[in-house]
C-alpha cells in the first residue's frame, strides 16, 4: 500500500508538472476506521469507512494554489492537473509563495517512531463486542445512571509525500480508543460525564472497566452541582483540560498571527511571557506519541526544539510563506508532542497544598482574543477548600488575559495524560477570576 | 463527468446518469443491504465540489480547490444501525459497503423495492448559475473590490485579509421504500478580517455574508454593508472593556444571539437524546417551560439561508417546527429513528449529515424567536443595570445538565436603563431551561443572522441559520472581572 500511494503521489507530480506548473506538491493519504457504538446492552451502531485522497498544490508563474479530490482514476487526474494549471494562471503573482527550499528537507530523522501497531489488523468483531459489553455492564452497575453509551474505535492511515524538487515521504500510523460515557439522573437534570482512553498500539488500553468507572465516577461527582458566587481565588487545572487552555498560545505563536498582527505575542521573541516554572518543549520524535512526525505539512524536517524556556519565549511556528513575509528563516508550521518539563507531585499531592480555589475538571465554550490576550471560559469542576475537594461547581466562567495569567503559574505538576500529544500536567495559578452568582 | 444545471429541473434520471446508477443497480444494492433481514435500507449519494480564495495583504495569495463523491449506506433494524460507504461507484464496490452495513442484523433477507418513485417538493435555493459555471475570473473583482473598499475606509486598518468559499452538493437519496429525491444545494460565503492598530494597541474584527445564494447575490450594497459591520465592530473595542463578573440582566440583540436558542434549548430538542432520556427536557415535553411571549421555531423554510434544505439527508419532507409555543414546549427534533421510536408517522425533517461519510441524526436548521409585544428600547429602558450582547463567535451546550454558553464578542453596558460604555469578549453562562423560564421581554424586530454558522456534533458538522428579535433575559452568569 505505502509504495502503491508514493507511485500516485509521484504520478501526480508528473501530470501537474507536464501541465505547466513550474512546481508540484502531492499529497495522497488512505485511511480506514472501524467504530463499534454499544448502548443498553447491545450494539447500536456499527461504522466503517475507507477513504483515499490526493491534494495538489502547484506553483505556476508566481502564482499558487491548492485542490484535491477523491477520484483518483488516472485519465481525470490529468484533466484534473490542467485544470488546476489553468486555474492557477488566472491568480495574481504572490512572490513569498515558494515550494520549501530542499535544504529544510536535509537532515530528517530515520529513527523509527513505533507508530504502528500490526497487531490491530487482527482484532475481531468478538473481541470489539466483548470490550464493548464490559464497558456497559459496568457503566451500567450503578442506579443513578439514567444511560451509558460506549464505543471502540479503530483506524489505520497513512500518507505520502512528493515534491517536483525531491521530496519524498510517508507517515504511517494507526489507533485504537475506548470511550465511555454516563447520564446520572439528579432531579430534572441528567448530567452527563465521559472518559476515553487509547492511543497507537494496543498495549496502550487500559481495561475497558477502569474507562467505565472512570466515566462513572465523573458523572456522580456532577450530582448536585450549584453556582457558587463570584471570586478571586486559585485555579487548579485538571491534567485534562490544561491542553486547550494553554494551547491557545500556540495560536499566537504561528506565523501567520504574528505577520497579520493577530497575536500579542508578536514581539515577544527571547523575552520573559511567564513564570519561570514553565518550560515547554515540541518533540516532534517522541515513541508513540500522537503527534509525532518526521517532517511537516511543508516538508520540513522535524526537530526538538524548546518553545518555552523558565518562561522566556524561545521560539515561533514559522512556515516558509510567513517566514519569507516576515523575512525571518522557517522552522516549522506546527507543533507536534508538546511536553511540559521539570514538574513534579500529581494532582493528589498538589491540591493537598491549595487552602482555597477552583478545581477545572472541564470546560463549557468560551473563546479568546489572541491579538489582545484576553479569554473567558465557561467551567465545570469543584470547590478546594482546606487542600481537598469539595463540592461540585456550575455555570461559573473564568476570565482574565493570558499575559497576566501565565505569569500567575505558581506550580506545575508532572502527571500528564499520556492520550494527548498537549501533555499538561496538573496545573495551578493564583488569583484567578472568576464569575458565578 | 457529467453535469447537471440548476433551475427548475431536478429529475432523478439526471442524477442516476451523474452517479452512474440506474433503478436496477439501485435495487440490487438494496437488496444486499437488505439481504440479513434490516426493516430500512437508504443510499445517500453526494457529489460535492468547493472552491476558495483568499486575499491577503492585497494580493490574492492562493485559491483552493475539492472535489468528493461517494455514496453512504444505511442499514436500519429497530433502532440499530449499520452504516458504511464508497468512494467507488463501481457496482460491485457498492455491493460490498452494503454487506458491510448490513452486519448489523442478523436474520433472513427483506424485499427490495421493485421501483423508485420521486416527490414533488419546494425550491429554496433555486439559483441563476450553477457555482462550478462561475468562472474565477468573475469572483476575483469581488475580492479585490471587498479589499479595497475596507482600505479606503478607515486608516487605522493595518490587514486585511478576504476569504471566498463556493460550492455546491449534488445529493440523491433513495431507499428500500421505493422513494427516490435529488437536490442540487449551493453554499457560498465570503468572510472579512481586519486588524486596526492605534498607538501600541491592536483589536481585530471578522465578519461574513452566507447562504445558499448565487454569485449575483454579491452587491455592492451588500460589500459596503459587510465592511461596515467589521469596521464598527474592531474601532469600537479600542474603547471596550470588561464588564462586571456575576448574574445580571442580559439584553440580546435581534440577530445572531439566536445563538442564545441554539444552546440553551435547540440541542436539549433533538430526539437522538431525548430519546436516551440523556437531555434535560426529556420529561418536559408539553409542559410550560417560558413566559407566554416565547414562541421558538426551527424551520428548513427559510429560503437561501444557510440551514434551508429542500427535504432532509433521509429524504424525508421537511417543515417549520415549533418547539415552544407561547411559553409550551412542543415538539422534538426528529428524524426517521428517533420518530419511530415515539410513534409518530413522520419524522420532522430534521435527519442531516455532514456528508455521505456519515450516518444521519436530528439536527437544527434554522432555529429563531417568533417577535413579541415588546420594543427594543421599551427593553433596554426596562433594564437597571446589564449588558447588551450584540456580536457572538460560539457557544457549547452540556444537554444533560442543560448548562449552555456563548461568547459575547462586543456589546454594551446599560447603567439606569441607558446604553453607556462598550463591553468586549466575555463568555456568558447559564441553565437551558432556567434561561427560559427567563425570558421576560420579545420585542418586535425579529432578523434572521446573515453571518455564516456552524454546528457540530457527534463530530459532524452541518450549516445552520439562527435569529432572534431583541430579547431580555432577567438574569445570566457574565464573565467580566472585579468581582
Amino acid at each position: 500500500m505505502r509504495s502503491e500511494l508514493l507511485k500516485q503521489a509521484q504520478l501526480a507530480v508528473e501530470l501537474g508538472k507536464a501541465a505547466g506548473a513550474d512546481d508540484v506538491v502531492a499529497g495522497v493519504s488512505w485511511s480506514r476506521g472501524l467504530k463499534f457504538e454499544w448502548r443498553e446492552g447491545r450494539l447500536e451502531k456499527v461504522q466503517e469507512s475507507t477513504s483515499r485522497r490526493l491534494g495538489l498544490a502547484v506553483y505556476v508563474d508566481g502564482r499558487f494554489s491548492t485542490c484535491s479530490t477523491n477520484d483518483l482514476d488516472r485519465d481525470r487526474l490529468s484533466g484534473f492537473a490542467r485544470d488546476v494549471v489553468a486555474l492557477t494562471r488566472c491568480l495574481e503573482v504572490d512572490p513569498h509563495r515558494k515550494i520549501t527550499p530542499p535544504e529544510l528537507y536535509e537532515g530528517r530523522s530515520t529513527v523509527d517512531l513505533d507508530l504502528v501497531d500490526s497487531t490491530l489488523a487482527n482484532l475481531s468483531r468478538e473481541q470489539r463486542i466483548d470490550w464493548c459489553r464490559e464497558m456497559d455492564e459496568c457503566s451500567r452497575s450503578d442506579e443513578i445512571v439514567k444511560t451509558a453509551e460506549n464505543w471502540v474505535s479503530d483506524s489505520h492511515g497513512i500518507s505520502v509525500r512528493a515534491t517536483s524538487n525531491g521530496f519524498e515521504g510517508v507517515e504511517e500510523s494507526t489507533g485504537v480508543w475506548l470511550f465511555a460515557e454516563v447520564s446520572a439522573m439528579d432531579g430534572e437534570k441528567r448530567p452527563e460525564a465521559y472518559y476515553y482512553a487509547g492511543g497507537l498500539h494496543l498495549d496502550c488500553l487500559p481495561t475497558p472497566s477502569s474507562i467505565a468507572q472512570e466515566a462513572l465516577r465523573r458523572a456522580r461527582a456532577r450530582i448536585g452541582s450549584e453556582k457558587v458566587s463570584s471570586r478571586r481565588t486559585a485555579m487548579v487545572l485538571d491534567p485534562e483540560v490544561g491542553a486547550s487552555f494553554l494551547g491557545r498560545i500556540f495560536g499566537a505563536l504561528s506565523g501567520g498571527a504574528i505577520q497579520q498582527k493577530r497575536s500579542y505575542l508578536a514581539e515577544s521573541l527571547g523575552k520573559r511571557i511567564g513564570s519561570p516554572l514553565l518550560t515547554l518543549v515540541d518533540d516532534p520524535l517522541l515513541k508513540r506519541g500522537l503527534g509525532s512526525q518526521h517532517y511537516d505539512g511543508q516538508g520540513i524536517t522535524c526537530r526538538k526544539r524548546t518553545v518555552i524556556e523558565k518562561g522566556v519565549l524561545r521560539t515561533y511556528f514559522i512556515d516558509t510563506y510567513y517566514g519569507s513575509k516576515l523575512g525571518i528563516d522557517p522552522t516549522t508550521g506546527e507543533s507536534s508532542n508538546v511536553i511540559f518539563e521539570h514538574g513534579s507531585g500529581d494532582l493528589a499531592s498538589i491540591t493537598a497544598d491549595v487552602r482555597d480555589g477552583i478545581y477545572v475538571t472541564s470546560w463549557l465554550g468560551g473563546n479568546a482574543n489572541m491579538s489582545t490576550g484576553d479569554f473567558s471560559f465557561g467551567l465545570r469542576g469543584h470547590l478546594i477548600e482546606n487542600g481537598e475537594i469539595v463540592a461540585p461547581v456550575s455555570e461559573m466562567n473564568v476570565t482574565g488575559n493570558y499575559g497576566e495569567i501565565l505569569e500567575k503559574l505558581v506550580v506545575v505538576g508532572n502527571d500528564p495524560v499520556p492520550w494527548s500529544s498537549f501533555r499538561t500536567p496538573t496545573l495551578v495559578f493564583e488569583d484567578v477570576q472568576f464569575s458565578g452568582a | 463527468m457529467p453535469t447537471i444545471s440548476t433551475g427548475a429541473v431536478h429529475s432523478n434520471s439526471m442524477y442516476y446518469e451523474l452517479f452512474g446508477v440506474d433503478e436496477a443497480s439501485l435495487a440490487a444494492v438494496i437488496a444486499v443491504a437488505m439481504e440479513r433481514g434490516a426493516d430500512y435500507a437508504e443510499l445517500y449519494f453526494q457529489q460535492s465540489r468547493a472552491s476558495s480564495i483568499s486575499m491577503e495583504d492585497g494580493i490574492i495569495s492562493r485559491a483552493s480547490s475539492s472535489v468528493d463523491r461517494g455514496v453512504g449506506i444505511r442499514v436500519l433494524v429497530g433502532d440499530q444501525t449499520g452504516y458504511a460507504y464508497s468512494e467507488d461507484l463501481d457496482l460491485e464496490a457498492m455491493r460490498q459497503a452494503a454487506r458491510t452495513a448490513a452486519s448489523i442484523a442478523a436474520g433472513g433477507g427483506g424485499v427490495p423495492p421493485q421501483g423508485f418513485r420521486g416527490r414533488s417538493r419546494q425550491d429554496l435555493y433555486s439559483i441563476a448559475e450553477p457555482w462550478e459555471a462561475i468562472d474565477v475570473a468573475r469572483k476575483l473583482p469581488v475580492v479585490q473590490e471587498l479589499d479595497r473598499l475596507t482600505r479606503s475606509k478607515e486608516p487605522a486598518i493595518s490587514r486585511v485579509s478576504v476569504n471566498w468559499r463556493d460550492g455546491d452538493s449534488r445529493v440523491l437519496v433513495v431507499n428500500s421504500l421505493g422513494e427516490a429525491r435529488a437536490d442540487y444545494r449551493p453554499m457560498a460565503s465570503i468572510g472579512l478580517s481586519v486588524t486596526a492598530e492605534k498607538g501600541d494597541e491592536i483589536q481585530t474584527g471578522y465578519a461574513s455574508r452566507a447562504g445558499r445564494f448565487g454569485v449575483d447575490h454579491y452587491t455592492d450594497e451588500l460589500l459596503t454593508e459587510l465592511c461596515e459591520e467589521v469596521l464598527d465592530r474592531t474601532m469600537i473595542l479600542f474603547e471596550a472593556r470588561r464588564p462586571p463578573a456575576g448574574e445580571m440582566p442580559v439584553v440580546l440583540t435581534a440577530g445572531a444571539a439566536g445563538i442564545l436558542l441554539h444552546e440553551a434549548i435547540g440541542h436539549g430538542m433533538e430526539a437522538d437524546c431525548n430519546r436516551k432520556g440523556a437531555s434535560v427536557f426529556s420529561t418536559m415535553l408539553d409542559m410550560k417551560v417560558a413566559e407566554d411571549c416565547v414562541t421558538i421555531v426551527d424551520s428548513a423554510l427559510h429560503p437561501f439561508e444557510r440551514g434551508a434544505i429542500n427535504f432532509d439527508d433521509e429524504g424525508s419532507d421537511v417543515e417549520r417546527t415549533v418547539l415552544v409555543e407561547n411559553g409550551n414546549l412542543r415538539s422534538y427534533l426528529h428524524d426517521r429513528l428517533s420518530a419511530r421510536h415515539y410513534g409518530l408517522e413522520q419524522s420532522t425533517g430534521s435527519g442531516r449529515r455532514q456528508s455521505f461519510r456519515y450516518p444521519p441524526i436530528p439536527r437544527m436548521r434554522c432555529t429563531y424567536m417568533e417577535n413579541g409585544p415588546h420594543t427594543r428600547d421599551e427593553i433596554v429602558a426596562s433594564v437597571k443595570n446589564g449588558i447588551i450582547a450584540e456580536t457572538f463567535t460560539n457557544g457549547q451546550v452540556a444537554i444533560g445538565a442543560g448548562d449552555f454558553t456563548f461568547y459575547v464578542k462586543n456589546g454594551w453596558l446599560i447603567e439606569d436603563g441607558k446604553v453607556t460604555a462598550p463591553i468586549k469578549d466575555v463568555n456568558i453562562i447559564g441553565n437551558g431551561p432556567e434561561a427560559l423560564s427567563r425570558i421576560t421581554m420579545v420585542a418586535d424586530d425579529l432578523r434572521i443572522d446573515p453571518g455564516g454558522w456552524t454546528c457540530g456534533k457527534d463530530g459532524q458538522s452541518v450549516p445552520v441559520s439562527q435569529g432572534l428579535p431583541t430579547t431580555l433575559v432577567s438574569h445570566l452568569t457574565v464573565g467580566g472581572e472585579d468581582a
